[in-house]
């Protein structure tokens, strides 16, 4: 593709969900405060787990929040991106009539979607023998949040869910940007949600990879992760028809890749080869040289060796001297883990941190760790000039995804 | 515009392992509907589905490699290495950066989720069973294939119901078209799974048969969808490199587009017009007019609202061949899943090589009103050179996909 040619792509809308902000303006205000939304689960049991808190969404009905009472059909993951997509379009001054005139696309990342509907309707007809209520069973489908607002909103362009674990929503970032580039639509909505569930809740227990009390990213006492809700929804705009309309641009995205591992379904290659090939790959897709890269936003899980591997990884990619001077932070200390939804709401994160110039801290970081050992922002948001940021996504199975953002 | 060639397949679907057993058994509409054995279905109204039988992964790979592997992993790879062998690429000879797999799954493995939640349930928080875990994530099959090839460049995985297959090959297209790769593995894959199946048992989606045993099977048009499971990938590149290598050419994806309908969830799009928008688009994309078709491929599952909504569609866009219009049905023969699209364009791509026809139904049979069993035309000589492939999903998604000889 001619380089001079290719369309511009601009985040015109944004919309949030998280343990620590049920809109953006709440969201930003605890991101730069480093407030810490990790706490007890109320959604299931989670006594006799190694670990048992996550960071869980603190509205206790998401309907009633939500504005309608009446939706059916709808997993408690589907009504947080719902929520987050109301906030997005309101902002993006995309309103429902407006939509429909529009050739919209939507493209989503997901991970265990409905899987905690699916868990009621299991553990009832396990526990009590009985039938379930087949309801329960609707939203199983990954796809189902997609479908829902693509029908809520009358959207009838280009629809995808894309489902790589954590780097989910991070890939659907790129593939809205692919699609606007392509010329295919003028708006993708893009993002993605995640509810708590018994799966991944008893699954990242059994793998020894959840700190019991809270997630310290870079920490040396990291002890794992923190398992985390939420959605983010980014409205990808044409630079061109954002600018028509007059649209409100919050950043711009650069570009994007995606790679695999090829190693191993939960351990990145013990060389971060993976890890600073996608880096790299993003930063040439996007013609972006490295000393022009102002911020980081790490996957930092908080995990012994994703932290490492990051680091080293971010070595390889901008050099001991570049790195150094480069400040990276970890979201996840403050959410949590947020799998299919982690991409999205750490790219939200990324978005306001340059439109704000302030870059978010990583809490939770006492003490150094020789093997991480670079600016991780400890603890206390710090005002700094950047214009491009990047944004990485690793995710099970060696699914990487960056995406690059530049300052609107 | 540049154009896409498809040089390699692989095949594992309840039609066949590998691709010419796939190929003679489509040939005859031979079905693959069968009666599951492989797990209990006393208390479902239900007890058949497209099955893959005879499939034994030692000959892909060894069983160190697929010892922790789900079925559907296990399929996935075993169509890619066949795809691969088929397609004559050399890795070792490439950049393995530059190349790509792309998956489409409905469910990923289900068995995996259920078998993990109920190791929960029955054992307790430290009694779940920490080697299942990973392999509930959709995105394991393409990771396998990306382990087991050592393929490095751009992986994902899209689900979308139905039309998961066919969201890869839009996807693969776009990262040939902005030369990100130099060929990708596009697949899709399902693998049937008492969890799935209990499912659309319990919100009523199935053709309620239940048989003795495989010889009365005959599901009733229009009374609900059969599922079915299976395994296909496809070698994509430029045409200009694959001519350059001289490569096998089974033929091109001249264009593809996806639209939505609105729907409420676990439905069809109610009348489908967004499905025959993407027809319409998909054929002017290509430049091609409705006359130019000489193979229509439909999604059709036997569910009631899909096919007939599919006919209604196809005789708007048809409405002057509709009285002898015949149409391809391949779910039919092997159910439906997320993956089905990338097994019937592995279909549709055997047929413009061999340039024999793919078996057909009068697409009046998609209207459900037929008392008689189904009756496939076999073996018709009529020569083929554009083919176009309908898929429209539940929640509401629609894909049209046109493929060519040359």
């Amino acid at each position: 593709m001619n380089k001079n040619t290719a369309k511009r792509v601009v985040v015109t809308g944004l919309g949030i969900i998280t343990a620590i902000g049920e809109s953006i303006p709440a969201f930003q205000k605890a991101l730069f405060n480093g407030e810490c939304g990790i706490g007890p689960v109320s959604l299931f049991d989670t006594a006799g787990f190694p670990c048992e808190v996550a960071a869980q969404v603190k509205i206790t009905d998401l309907k009633e929040f939500f504005g309608d009472k009446g939706i059916k059909r709808a997993s408690r993951c589907d009504l947080l991106g719902l929520i987050a997509t109301h906030e997005a379009l309101l902002d993006s001054d995309l309103d429902s009539e407006r939509c429909s005139e529009k050739d919209i696309g939507v493209v989503l990342g997901g991970g265990a979607g409905g899987m905690h509907s699916w868990e009621k309707y299991r553990r009832t007809v396990w526990v009590k023998k009985t039938r379930a209520r087949p309801s329960l069973l609707l939203p199983i489908a990954h796809c189902t949040l997609t479908d829902l607002i693509a029908s809520r909103y009358r959207l009838t362009g280009s629809r995808a869910t894309i489902s790589t674990a954590c780097s989910s929503s991070a890939t659907s970032i790129g593939y809205g940007f692919d699609l606007i580039r392509a010329g295919v639509h003028k708006i993708v909505i893009t993002g993605g949600s995640e509810s708590l569930s018994e799966l991944t809740f008893a699954g990242f227990n059994a793998l020894r990879l959840m700190d019991p009390e809270y997630c310290r990213p870079f920490d040396k006492g990291r002890r794992g992760l923190s398992l985390g809700e939420g959605a983010a929804i980014l409205v990808l705009e044409d630079y061109e028809s954002a600018e028509h309309r007059g649209a409100r641009i919050y950043a711009e995205v650069l570009g994007y890749a995606t790679n695999s591992d090829a190693f191993h379904m939960t351990s990145p290659d013990p060389e971060a080869m993976g890890m600073s090939r996608v880096m790299t790959r993003a930063l040439k897709t996007a013609n972006v040289r490295i000393d022009q890269v102002d911020y980081i936003n790490a996957h930092g899980t908080a995990t012994k060796i994703n932290d490492q591997m990051e680091t080293k990884a971010i070595k390889r990619v901008f050099g001991e001297k570049g790195a150094r001077v480069l400040p990276i932070s970890s979201t996840k200390s403050m959410v949590g883990h947020c799998l299919g939804a982690a991409g999205a709401i750490e790219a939200v994160a990324t978005v306001l941190a340059l439109c704000e110039q302030v870059v978010p801290p990583t809490i939770h970081l006492e003490n150094s760790d020789p093997d991480c050992d670079l600016d991780y922002v400890p603890n206390n948001s710090r005002t700094q000039e950047m214009r491009i940021a990047l944004n990485n996504s690793f995710a099970f199975g060696g699914n990487n995804t960056s995406v690059l953002f530049c300052r609107g | 515009m540049i154009d896409i060639a498809i040089t390699g397949i692989g095949v594992v679907s309840p039609l066949g392992v590998g691709w010419e057993a796939f190929w003679e058994n489509c040939r005859k509409a031979k079905t693959g509907i069968k009666k599951i054995t492989s797990f209990d279905t006393i208390s479902l109204r239900s007890n058949i589905a497209g099955l893959v039988e005879n499939f034994d992964p030692r000959q892909f790979m060894s069983p160190g490699v697929y010892r922790r592997m789900s079925r559907i992993s296990r399929m996935a790879v075993a169509s890619s290495v066949e795809a691969l062998k088929d397609s004559g690429l050399i890795l070792d000879a490439m950049d393995r950066e530059r190349i790509a797999v792309i998956m489409g799954t409905s469910y990923g493995s289900s068995s995996h989720v259920e078998d993990f939640y109920i190791s929960l349930l029955k054992d307790g928080p430290r009694g779940a069973q920490p080697f299942l875990f990973p392999e509930t994530v959709p995105n394991a099959p393409a990771s396998h294939i990306a382990m087991f090839h050592g393929i490095t460049g751009p992986n994902t995985t899209f689900c979308q119901n139905e039309i998961s297959g066919e969201n890869a090959i839009l996807y693969a297209q776009n990262l040939l078209l902005q030369n990100q790769v130099d060929a990708v593995l596009v697949g899709g894959a399902d693998e049937l799974s008492a969890m799935q199946y209990s499912c659309y048992d319990a919100v009523g989606a199935l053709n309620k048969i239940k048989v003795e045993n495989d010889e009365h099977i005959d599901p009733k048009l229009g009374d609900g969808l059969i599922l079915g499971e299976g395994a296909g990938v496809l070698v994509m590149e430029r045409l200009d490199l694959a001519l350059e290598r001289e490569a096998k050419i089974y033929g091109i994806l001249r264009s593809g587009v996806i639209t939505g309908g609105v729907t409420s969830v676990g439905h069809y799009e109610v009348e489908g017009e967004q499905m025959a928008r993407a027809m319409s688009l998909a054929m002017k994309k290509a430049n091609i007019n409705p006359d130019d078709i000489d193979q229509i491929d439909v999604s059709a599952n036997f569910s009631s609202e899909l096919d007939r909504m599919e006919y209604n569609q196809l005789k708007r866009i048809f409405t002057k061949r509709m009285n002898n219009l015949a149409v391809t049905p391949l779910k039919y023969l092997i159910g439906d899943f997320g993956g089905a699209g990338i097994i019937r364009a592995a279909a549709i791509f055997l047929s413009l090589y061999h340039q024999l026809p793919l078996p057909t139904v009068g697409a009046q049979t998609l209207k459900g009103e037929s008392q008689r069993s189904l009756e496939w035309d076999l073996y018709s000589t009529d020569k083929i050179q554009v083919a176009l492939m309908t898929t429209t999903t539940f929640g509401g998604g629609s894909t049209s996909l046109i493929f060519t000889k040359s």
